[in-house]
């Protein structure tokens, strides 16, 4: 379990986020939704270390990564994939040895342990036959499963996704999105995804928090949402003509 | 305030690097890959400024004899002396740092903005010893062979513009050469190569790390780099020539 406490966040005279508190669970997708400028990649930022909270803490089963020693921090960090909104793979790498990258940085396996290794999350994330092609010669959608394969690749115990939507047709949404919940599911990871699409709401939320100008202003789950109050979350989820049908026609998920 | 505040994140950055070099099979992995790319790849036009260079020289000195109670062999003293002190090390370090300066500052730069770096921390790697660390020591290493091979090179530059011209024959010249030549200041020029090495390196590589924005901002920081670490280069030349020489 990942939990945040009091976590604020300034840069200058300019506050980001505000007294933020959540719990992560293991074996669920944990959302964290919000419009644009809302706070949400911060936020996952400030989990993840790549920014300092000026307040607060962040507890990994248990161990703070804001007070723990860089040693420490670094085993936690050991134990963390991300994916980011882009991908980040290495781009003078190829696709295998995107994967095998963390493999062999922190395993003492032999070439060929490391490579069956990175051959196996390749197939898990249903990218058998890309292993010698470099990031630019591939897909938006084949760029994310890549980077999903090199997050696996250590068996992490928390996986974070930053949009991991963005920029993909619908359909290949729906698959990284399904390939996403089925990798939780089979390594109870603790999975936080940071998003603003309605569809990965809807299909794989099974805990949401709600991020508004820098606040935590609601947290639930998807059936949740639907008999919800707060007029910023209904706002911002049933923004388009068509949710407010399907709302209205009390489709829940 | 800003240079100050600058120079304190250069030398944090530093201190990043050269704490936790990272696995030993990725360390020379990158070493190799850096001597091919800052070392080997900068030979050929070391090899053309350095000959050219020497063979200026040695003319421009010939030329500039006119009274006889010089002796002729002053051209290959001379040309060996400005070599040897000043062009191979400060020259060449000038033009590496445009050409291996803005190449640094424009790879970490673009691994910064496409957020390869964030990857790399978040896998908890120390990204500034895994991509810096293997930049620098492989400068240190090549930096001084390229500055004996270019000091070479320039002194037989001026051999061949004197003796394909006609302004010398080669005897007088090989005299001038040899003539009183003082080992410390092959010692003094290295010295200098390998301060300058640092400079270009860890300028481009600080430069680079700390771009923000997009392809622009990238590009503006590999000139940044080249412009900051050849004043470096100046002010250390005259700081090191002060120190060493006098």
């Amino acid at each position: 379990m990942i939990e945040i406490k009091h976590l604020s966040k300034s840069f200058g005279e300019n506050q980001v986020l505000h007294q933020i508190d959540a719990e992560f669970e293991e074996g669920k997708t944990n959302l964290i939704i919000g419009q644009s400028g809302s706070g949400k990649t911060v936020l996952m930022k400030c989990v993840v270390g790549l920014f300092e909270p000026s307040e607060g803490d962040v507890l990994y089963s248990g161990r703070s990564f804001t007070q723990a020693s860089l040693n420490e921090k670094r085993n936690i960090r050991k134990e963390i994939g991300m994916v980011f909104q882009g991908g980040a793979l290495f781009d003078s790498m190829t696709v295998e040895e995107n994967v095998a990258f963390p493999l062999r940085m922190f395993t003492q396996e032999s070439r060929s342990e490391i490579m069956d290794r990175a051959n196996l999350c390749l197939k898990r994330v249903n990218l058998p036959n890309a292993h010698k092609l470099f990031p630019s010669e591939i897909s938006g959608g084949m760029k994310k499963r890549v980077a999903i394969a090199r997050a696996i690749a250590l068996n992490p115990k928390y996986l974070f996704f930053d949009e991991p939507n963005s920029g993909l047709d619908p359909r290949t949404s729906i698959l990284i999105d399904n390939l996403i919940q089925e990798i939780t599911q089979e390594y109870q990871t603790v999975t936080v995804i940071n998003t603003h699409d309605m569809n990965s709401v809807m299909e794989i939320g099974d805990k949401i928090f709600y991020i508004h100008k820098g606040h935590k202003h609601w947290q639930g789950d998807r059936v949740g949402i639907w008999e919800s109050p707060n007029k910023e979350l209904t706002d911002f989820v049933f923004a388009t003509r068509l949710m407010r049908d399907i709302r209205s026609k009390n489709f829940k998920p | 305030m800003n240079y100050l505040e600058n120079f304190g994140r250069y030398c944090l950055l530093m201190f990043r690097a050269f704490r936790q070099p990272g696995r030993n099979r990725f360390f020379r992995e990158q070493l190799v890959r850096e001597i091919d790319s800052l070392g080997v790849g900068s030979v050929g036009i070391i090899a053309i400024i350095s000959l050219f260079m020497g063979a200026v020289i040695a003319i421009q000195m010939a030329a500039n004899i006119e009274s006889p109670l010089i002796p002729m062999y002053t051209v290959g003293y001379a040309t060996r002396e400005s070599v040897i002190l000043e062009f191979s090390s400060t020259v060449i370090a000038l033009i590496l740092a445009g050409k291996v300066g803005s190449n640094i500052a424009s790879e970490i730069g673009t691994m910064r903005v496409s957020e390869q770096i964030d990857a790399l921390e978040i896998m908890g790697v120390n990204s500034a010893g895994y991509l810096i660390l293997p930049k620098i020591t492989a400068a240190l290493l090549i930096n001084p062979i390229l500055t004996l091979m270019s000091m070479f090179l320039g002194v037989w530059g001026g051999f061949f513009a004197c003796t394909l011209t006609g302004l010398l024959d080669s005897p007088t010249y090989i005299q001038g050469i040899t003539l009183d030549f003082r080992p410390y200041h092959l010692v003094y020029s290295l010295i200098k190569s390998l301060v300058f090495a640092f400079i270009i390196t860890s300028v481009a590589s600080f430069r680079g790390y700390y771009v923000r924005g997009g392809s622009r901002e990238v590009g503006q920081t590999s000139t940044r780099a080249v412009v900051n670490s050849s004043i470096s280069i100046l002010l250390w030349n005259l700081i090191l020539t002060r120190l060493l020489l006098l």
